[in-house]
């Protein structure tokens, strides 16, 4: 049948039926690079469960700030391998059961080739049998919790960012040796900030320091005087491991308390992430703390890949109706987690998920160099645990801004791996 | 036309548990699973409608149960090796039912919104101890853990795929349903309807109240904890957000939907609230709840007697 025989109206279902079995004969038997090109026509999938209702609804739009800034920068430049990204969002509503639920839909409904996301570390564990059963690789952008790449690592899972255990290593000799011996460390008292806690009193012990004391705080604690008023003694620093309402509720009540007159402030990076600073106001002044990424352009961090990642972020941010936020480690590591993602299909050749292991291989051992993927230095995701080590920032804030104090290179906050892979 | 009505009513049942058991073979792979939770949380919901729908008292405390059913199970699945199904069901069970009778001996001498806040107050206390005891619940984080194989330790050992796991799950809820139904039509059922009727008469005649109501707060804790044991199989992992009092709301919602005091409409309930949420989230992405929540006003207010009320109405009309 040619475009002749249309012409003269000699179609008949048989020839039909005949020239579609030639077409598709054809497309089953063509050469290996016609197959490749159709194939590569086809976006990637990429699924991202983030918090966008509940009590994480704040971080988890700020985390996708992130993630949407690197898809929409793959795409403009090409895609991956010739192929645009789809970013298909499910939201997670805060809720493990939620989350659980929509990542199942995104596994096997909306048939992601990867995922990349997860905002809270008791909704990233309970998503992991999914990953696992499905042969997704699960590329995590915020989780803390330690154990996802130690006693719960998993052969899907990475982190490409830090966790308490890298900080802790990079910071205590600075808390140690440049702030005071004798440390007590307040805490979040859930796991997050019992893990923390562990870490850093592990790591000030170890550099010459003593912890005289601990004290946890329930979660979520509106007046914290009660807890407060136990903080007494002889000790040189009070160091803080809370987030977001609780962090703003300690530096607040304890600057009243004459806490903050009395004993040198540091603590976690999450303290004083940008995204609080107006709500702290001058009562953070004087706190340092350490994190993988603050808004600081003093020497050596004023690269120009730090100022564009700034700029675009900031405009993004304002786009998505949070007006006077800066640019945090939440919208940081999504769009760097998403650029790991990018390296390691391209390194494996990804072509979807029966890919899986090829991607994995790729993953293991990345090394990913300072550039405008990854604005905020070199870093390496290791093959043991699949966790990364990053250049720490140690910060101070002076005048309601971060002021850098130093840097610590990713190879000074490697901790040995404790993860064996099932 | 009364002879008639058994007929109809197991005619009926059949159809249903014949198109719940063909589920997983005809529905795509997240559907199928979605069925099987909207079984799971129907089944806690059709435990809440014991205390809610047949004795007259709203309890805020089955999360609790369900959680620590969950826990239960939980424990038994990292602590045995190879983990037993058997030991996890019979450690779950035993968990929310020493949680209801602890419960139960404190909150039912109390009435209504006192009963309803106690409940509440033991809810919170276990989710606190949950989430701060990370030692021994992962706090937090919670607990992830395999899942057991369905054996029968010399006869058989069979993986729990979706579609077994489906049919397990359909089984347990099923037989559920059959014992809680025999239960409300019994002497000990008619007592506690007559507890939510008159409770002043019933102690009148003689019935030592408490008594029944601590039955059946048990009863209820029980298939709550029943419940959780079944979600820890299903998506092998216990979180401290399943013990806080606002899953307990949830199942109250489900109860108010479907049509409380008739079992079946509470699960009919979760089957409406799961799929209404899970569809309308498709939409309208993180707005969804304010759709979610109009909807449900609205049906307080048009049906009060829920979806299986308006049903018979409809039905009869």
């Amino acid at each position: 049948m040619t475009l002749k025989d249309l012409d003269k109206g000699q179609v008949t279902r048989r020839r039909v039926l005949a020239a579609s079995g030639i077409g598709l004969g054809a497309a089953v038997l063509s050469p290996m690079p016609l197959r490749y090109a159709l194939a590569q026509s086809k976006p990637y999938r990429i699924g991202s469960e983030q918090p966008l209702t509940g009590v994480a609804a704040l971080g988890g739009k700020t985390a996708l700030v992130g993630l949407q800034m690197a898809v929409d920068r793959i795409n403009k430049a090409g895609g991956i391998l010739g192929r645009a990204v789809e970013l298909i969002v499910a939201d997670d509503e805060s809720k493990p059961d939620s989350g659980r639920r929509k990542v199942e839909k995104l596994v096997t409904e909306d048939n992601i080739d990867a995922h990349v996301g997860g905002y809270l570390s008791n909704i990233c564990l309970a998503c992991v049998p999914v990953f696992t059963e499905n042969q997704v690789v699960n590329m995590i952008s915020v989780c803390l919790d330690t154990t996802l790449t130690t006693s719960k690592c998993n052969k899907y899972t990475f982190r490409p960012y830090d966790f308490a255990p890298s900080q802790a290593k990079a910071f205590a000799p600075h808390l140690v040796n440049k702030m005071g011996k004798r440390w007590f460390i307040a805490y979040a008292d859930y796991s997050w900030g019992q893990s923390t806690r562990d870490a850093y009193a592990n790591e000030i012990k170890g550099n010459g320091g003593s912890v005289v004391g601990t004290l946890g705080i329930p979660l979520g604690t509106a007046d914290m005087t009660p807890f407060l008023s136990k903080i007494s003694g002889d000790f040189d620093g009070l160091f803080l491991i809370f987030f977001g309402p609780d962090s703003i509720n300690f530096v607040n009540q304890g600057t009243d308390l004459g806490l903050r007159k009395k004993y040198k402030w540091a603590g976690d990076g999450a303290v004083a992430v940008a995204s609080q600073l107006p709500a702290l106001g001058d009562k953070i002044e004087g706190f340092v703390g350490v994190d993988r990424y603050v808004p600081v352009f003093d020497p050596p961090l004023d690269t120009p890949y730090l100022h564009a990642f700034y700029d675009e972020a900031v405009e993004r941010l304002k786009k998505a109706g949070l007006e006077n936020a800066a640019p945090d480690r939440y919208v940081q590591s999504n769009f760097e987690a998403m650029n790991a993602l990018k390296l390691g299909i391209e390194k494996s050749k990804f072509q979807g998920r029966a890919d899986s292991e090829k991607l994995i291989a790729a993953l293991e051992g990345l090394e990913m160099k300072e550039s405008a993927d990854f604005p905020t230095g070199d870093k390496l995701l290791r093959k043991e645990d699949h966790q990364a080590f990053v250049r720490e920032t140690i910060f101070e804030m002076r005048e309601g801004k971060y002021h850098l104090l130093d840097t610590i290179p990713w190879q000074k906050s490697e901790v040995p791996p404790a993860c064996t892979f099932a | 036309m009364r002879d008639r009505q058994p007929l109809v009513f197991w005619t009926g049942f059949a159809i249903i548990v014949a198109l719940l058991i063909a589920s997983p073979l005809v529905l795509p792979p997240f559907w199928a699973r979605f069925v099987t939770e909207i079984l799971i949380w129907g089944l806690l919901a059709m435990s809440s409608d014991i205390l809610i729908g047949y004795t007259g008292m709203v309890s805020f405390g089955h999360s609790a149960f369900f959680g620590l059913g969950m826990y239960g199970a939980a424990f038994v699945l990292l602590e045995t090796k190879p983990p037993s199904l058997w030991a996890a069901l019979a450690a779950g069970l035993l968990a929310a039912a020493a949680a209801a009778a602890f419960v139960a001996y404190f909150s039912t001498r109390l009435r209504e919104i006192y009963f309803a806040i106690t409940t509440l107050i033991f809810s919170q206390i276990f989710y606190i101890v949950i989430f701060t005891w990370t030692e021994l619940t992962g706090g937090e984080n919670g607990l992830t853990f395999s899942r057991p194989a369905l054996a029968i330790p010399g006869l058989f050992s069979l993986r729990f795929t979706p579609m077994v796991l489906h049919w397990f799950v359909l089984a347990i809820v099923v037989l559920s349903y059959l014992l809680l139904r025999r239960i409300t039509q019994s002497p000990f059922g008619m007592v506690l309807q007559s507890i939510r009727e008159n409770e002043a008469r019933t102690r009148a005649i003689g019935y030592p109240i408490e008594r029944y109501k601590m039955v059946a707060v048990m009863l209820s804790g029980l298939f709550a904890g029943l419940a959780g044991v079944l979600y820890a199989l299903q998506n092998q992992f216990a979180a401290p957000n399943f013990v806080f009092f606002v899953l307990s709301g949830e199942v109250v919602i489900y109860n108010v939907i479907g049509g409380i005091g008739t079992l079946v409409g509470p699960i009919l309930g979760a089957a409406f609230f799961l799929l209404l949420r899970e569809g309308l989230s498709r939409f309208f992405t993180e707005y969804y709840l304010i759709p979610v929540g109009l909807m449900f006003i609205a049906m307080v207010i048009f049906m009060p007697q829920g979806l299986l009320g308006f049903a018979r109405r409809w039905l009869n009309r």
